[in-house]
């Protein structure tokens, strides 16, 4: 587990850095939790900039999954990041029902915020990032 | 006659009785309608109702529940509108943006149905029809005019130049207006969907909190600060008294609409007098709210501004939208072919 504080905004970059020293050898899949307006979508925009995405990253509170494409330079090729976010689904069902399991035992990026209702279904090395609030403008930052 | 052309350009041309079964499966409703010549025949959306009729459940959001209700609900638009489905001309269908596995069911299904049917197949932009929604019924803005469509997904300006010419002007970097809504109401502990529980909330209340305006340039919007400082603020004050929810509710909820009504107003005002167009038009979801709704009017009022706001069926998402921007599609003869997939992510 690796922690970091006072994560404000001047410092989503290096907070961004940190989270994907862990993602190494394809750990892509990652789940955020933490209260409403604790900065997970906000952290999240940060990071897919620095995966190379150009488009809006906006919230997919209502659309539930918001594709955008990047540049992977290791593969040559245009590939996904899934925006996910899971705080309208109430059972698992419906997340099985709209085909999670396929984004998440898939090769691309998942991004998940409000993951609780699929716990029992996150494979292993899934990466859990969770966010606390500390002050109005900063966060801490829990890596599990 | 069709009562639906729009008034500044002819699109008669010699064929009467376009006929268009239109398919809606982006997101949490399957809808099927049927249009002729512009005209909503039919506009049915799959409700427990529905499925109470062919002994199902709806779970509430589920493309496999879109493939238990796009027969049915195709089968009843094809009913109440008095029509076999030898007399369509098109079938047409969302192709994006939306939720993948809930567009495949419809442009499955759409082509499917023209390919059997052997007549044309029509996409269709979700975004762009809930602005071509204003033309189901009269009296409808002219050309040009400015539309603020605003869900719980989406919230832009847009300009609308002819039916198929449209130019987004603005639209939000993060949160939907739609979306303050219900995440307030989750930190008020209000039930999902909370747009129209704080509606009538704020009806019986005063606009006595102050939450900030974001500063954002241009006509883009942003929600997500204002659900932060509604956070801090009622953190703040539940720490002073433990029932300050409950003892200011209405209050705290006429506060909130407040602002997210004059945020979205005031980049419309901005938008109206950069581009100096008077007919302005409302979409989407939240423009059901009452607050967006007695604004819109009462600043038409002041600028003289011709307003325009859908009725509810029209507002939400729904078929006959998709209708009538094939509809005009058909017109200029943009038909697609039977090798088309859907777009989760689509740009305007």
């Amino acid at each position: 587990m690796e922690v970091l504080e006072n994560i404000g905004i001047d410092q989503l970059p290096q907070a961004v850095e940190r989270i994907l020293a862990h993602t190494v050898g394809g750990r892509n899949k990652l789940v955020f939790s933490g209260e409403l307006g604790a900065g997970k979508t906000t952290f999240i925009q940060a990071l897919c900039r620095k995966l190379g995405v150009e488009e809006a990253v906006n919230s997919p509170t209502f659309s539930i999954i918001n594709e955008y494409s990047y540049f992977d330079g290791a593969l040559g090729s245009e590939r996904p990041v899934y925006h996910m976010d899971l705080y309208r689904l109430r059972h698992i069902e419906e997340a099985l029902e709209i085909g999670i399991e396929e984004y998440l035992y898939g090769p691309d990026w998942c991004l998940i915020e409000w993951p609780e209702v699929i716990e029992s279904i996150l494979p292993d090395e899934v990466l859990r990032i969770k966010f606390e609030l500390a002050t109005n403008s900063t966060r801490k930052i829990l890596i599990l | 006659m069709n009562l639906s052309n729009p008034g500044n350009k002819s699109y008669f041309c010699g064929q009467m009785n376009i006929t268009i079964l239109a398919i809606e499966s982006s997101c949490d409703d399957t809808s099927a309608a049927v249009i002729r010549d512009g005209n909503v025949l039919s506009n049915c959306i799959a409700t427990q109702e529905i499925h109470q009729q062919y002994g199902g459940v709806v779970p509430e959001l589920a493309s496999r529940a879109h493939q238990v209700n796009i027969i049915p609900i195709v089968d009843t638009a094809l009913k109440e509108a008095g029509i076999n489905k030898k007399e369509l001309n098109a079938v047409a269908f969302t192709r994006g943006p939306g939720l993948m596995g809930s567009l495949i069911v419809g442009v499955s299904f759409a082509k499917a149905l023209a390919m059997g049917l052997d007549i044309p197949l029509i996409e269709v932009h979700h975004m762009q029809a809930h602005v071509l929604a204003h033309f189901a019924e009269l009296p409808h803005p002219t050309f040009p005019f400015l539309c603020l469509t605003v869900s719980g997904g989406h919230t832009q300006i847009i300009r609308v130049n002819a039916p198929l010419e449209m130019e987004i002007l603005g639209q939000t970097i993060d949160d939907a207006a739609g979306e303050a809504f219900d995440k307030t109401g989750k930190i008020l502990g209000l039930d999902y969907p909370a747009g129209p529980i704080i509606d009538r909330y704020a009806q019986q209340g005063k606009v006595v909190f102050d939450f900030p305006e974001p500063q954002i340039p241009e006509l883009n919007f942003s929600f997500s600060g204002l659900k932060t400082s509604i956070l801090y603020f009622l953190r703040d004050q539940l720490k002073a008294n433990p029932s300050f929810i409950k003892e200011n509710m209405a209050d705290i909820c006429a506060s909130v609409q407040d602002r997210i009504v004059s945020i979205l107003m005031n980049k419309l005002t901005t938008a109206a007098e950069l581009t100096g167009i008077s007919e302005i038009a409302i979409a989407g979801g939240v423009s059901a709210n009452s607050g967006l709704r007695s604004a819109l009017i009462q600043q038409g009022e002041a600028l003289g501004w011709k307003t325009y706001i859908p009725k509810f069926e029209y507002c939400t998402d729904n078929a006959a939208m998709i209708g009538i921007t094939a509809y005009y599609k058909y017109l200029e003869g943009e038909f697609s072919s039977q090798d088309i997939s859907p777009k989760a992510r689509w740009g305007m």
